[in-house]
């Protein structure tokens, strides 16, 4: 049960980060968007896939919490009161909301030399050979680009599954995910049972081993056609 | 009538020209080859064939279709580019039936095609490779069949053969050519090799600053260049100016040496500088046979080039180079002797500025 809710979360973020970052990556190196962008969103990717843990959720906390600064100003000069609508920062939707916010960098940061790394050949002699710019990403790009997204994308969910600080700092323990509880099992303030606790760690060890594993081997069959 | 044609065709990026008023006529079957230095506008000039660029003025015909706002895909037209731009997902097999799937050929018709192609190449023993797993020279002839499989009015070839090795590089080019001739297909090749030019086409256009300089047949184009940049770019060459003594008959003075050309001094004056080359080839000692155009030179230096061997000469203040075949039988003077060389008045050029 625990596991599941950990796997959730991280698969969740993965897949919502995975796909937010893919589409930025895209935009900023094959998508047409102004070459400028792209420093501003690689520096803005690398600071914020490391702003992690408790400054992250006071962060969220400040701003969008109950008592956060845009709740505020939503509430206070536009008449929209996103807790009454039913948003909880404090709620696994806020967590996976917040995990998003390192999510995506990482996937920006990892698609974009991918994305670079398309030749523009490719698509002139596809075109030249009659095919639509459709017919292209289809049968082309996403099959080159397919392990490099499988693969960065399992590392999202290694990269959320392992999160506990900030899970930690928003919700102080009501989400019961893995690495929460394991904190809670060997700290001992009212659970203590670290057998129990190391019992899930080496759980943890073999599900991020075998997301490890996933991304190897997909990068190297990336690397092997790319070569 | 020209089966490709192209009128007036300009290039331009922003306040640079990179293709100037550019006229061509194609026959069907022709073989002609873009040859000039790099950022000469050959490139571009390809590509707005293929439809990568648009012209900026001008138009491209082909076969009486005026196709030159037509997208890349409608054209039907082949390229091979000079990185192989071969599918990395894709078998061999696949990357040649690539063309006529998304053109929705029928899977049989596809099936045997391919199969026609990659007996064309000869490598039927690696249809089910992956472009990683064949070598450069392999992977530019499934480019190639790619190209061909669909059976493209044009055939574009962009440098093909710069990434590979020299020995690779002579035996694939004979290989395109026979092709090329086998099919009948129009082609245009891009290189700045003169070499690879002249051996392969039957006709060459030099390029040069986004203009052509000369097209002709590759021995037009060695034997008689129009401009200095011609007889530069093509072949080595020695040039120099002289004085017009007598347009009538050719006779030049150089630095007090006499030499005859009957190479165009007819529309020129009396006392007008021009610009004339030799090949160094068509200098021979004195001894060795015809005795127009005899002067005295020293020798500066001797350079072996295995089977050619390269002397240099002073003639005047000028240096000279001048090639002789390479034979054991061959008495070389030193460095330092005086000898006569000659070469026929037809040897000598009057160059175009």
């Amino acid at each position: 049960m625990l596991i599941e809710l950990s796997i959730q979360i991280s698969a969740i973020t993965a897949l919502g980060g995975g796909i937010l970052g893919f589409l930025l990556a895209y935009s900023v190196t094959v998508g047409g968007l102004p070459k400028s962008l792209r420093p501003i969103l690689m520096t803005f990717s690398g600071v914020a896939s490391n702003f992690a843990g408790v400054p992250l959720a006071f962060a969220f906390v400040a701003t969008i919490g109950r008592q956060g600064f845009i709740t505020h100003i939503l509430r206070d000069y536009l008449g929209v009161d996103v807790y009454s609508a039913g948003f909880n920062l404090y709620s696994f939707a806020g967590l996976s909301l917040v995990y998003m916010y390192f999510q995506f960098p990482l996937m920006v940061l990892i698609m974009a030399p991918a994305l670079d790394g398309l030749k523009r050949e490719w698509r002139e002699a596809a075109e030249n050979l009659g095919a639509s710019s459709t017919q292209y990403w289809l049968k082309v790009a996403l099959p080159v680009l397919l392990p490099s997204i499988l693969g960065a994308m399992i590392l999202l969910f290694g990269n959320a599954f392992g999160a506990y600080a900030t899970a930690y700092a928003l919700t102080g323990g009501r989400i019961g995910i893995v690495t929460i509880q394991i904190g809670a099992q060997i700290r001992g303030d009212v659970l203590y049972n670290p057998g129990l606790g190391y019992a899930m760690a080496v759980g943890m060890v073999i599900i991020m081993a075998i997301s490890l594993a996933g991304y190897s081997w997909l990068q190297a069959k990336t690397e092997r056609w790319l070569r | 009538m020209s089966y490709l044609s192209l009128s007036n065709v300009t290039k331009q990026f922003g306040d640079t020209t990179v293709v100037d008023n550019f006229n061509l006529e194609i026959a069907k079957g022709e073989f002609v080859s873009f040859l000039g230095p790099s950022g000469c506008g050959k490139t571009t000039t390809l590509r707005m064939v293929a439809g990568f660029e648009t012209p900026s003025s001008g138009n491209i015909l082909l076969n009486g279709v005026d196709i030159t706002h037509n997208a890349p895909n409608q054209r039907n037209v082949g390229m091979i580019f000079q990185s192989y731009a071969l599918f990395p997902n894709m078998t061999v097999a696949q990357n040649i039936g690539f063309g006529l799937k998304v053109r929705k050929e029928a899977d049989d018709v596809v099936k045997q095609r391919v199969s026609e192609m990659i007996s064309l190449i000869h490598l039927e023993a690696h249809a089910n490779k992956y472009p990683y797993q064949l070598s450069g020279g392999q992977q530019q002839r499934v480019s190639l069949a790619r190209a061909l499989a669909i059976r493209p009015q044009v055939l574009l070839l962009d440098e093909p053969l710069s990434a590979l090795d020299a020995k690779i590089r002579v035996s694939l080019r004979s290989e395109i050519r026979s092709i090329q001739k086998t099919l009948g297909i129009t082609a245009i090749f891009v290189t700045h090799d003169q070499e690879e030019a002249l051996s392969i086409s039957d006709r060459v256009v030099v390029m040069n600053a986004g203009e052509i300089e000369q097209v002709g047949t590759p021995f037009e184009i060695y034997n008689f260049p129009k401009t200095r940049f011609v007889a530069n770019f093509v072949g080595s060459l020695n040039t120099a100016k002289a004085e017009i003594l007598d347009p009538a008959s050719g006779l030049l003075n150089m630095e007090g040496i006499q030499l005859q050309t009957d190479d165009g001094t007819k529309n020129r004056k009396k006392g007008d500088t021009v610009t004339f080359a030799i090949r160094p080839e068509r200098f021979s000692f004195v001894s060795e046979g015809k005795k127009e155009n005899v002067v005295e030179g020293r020798v500066v230096n001797i350079t072996f080039l295995g089977s050619v061997v390269r002397i240099q000469l002073q003639i005047g203040k000028t240096n000279f180079n001048m090639d002789t075949f390479n034979r054991p039988s061959l008495e070389l003077p030193k460095i330092g002797d005086s000898c006569q060389v000659s070469c026929s008045k037809k040897a000598v050029l009057i160059l175009e500025d």
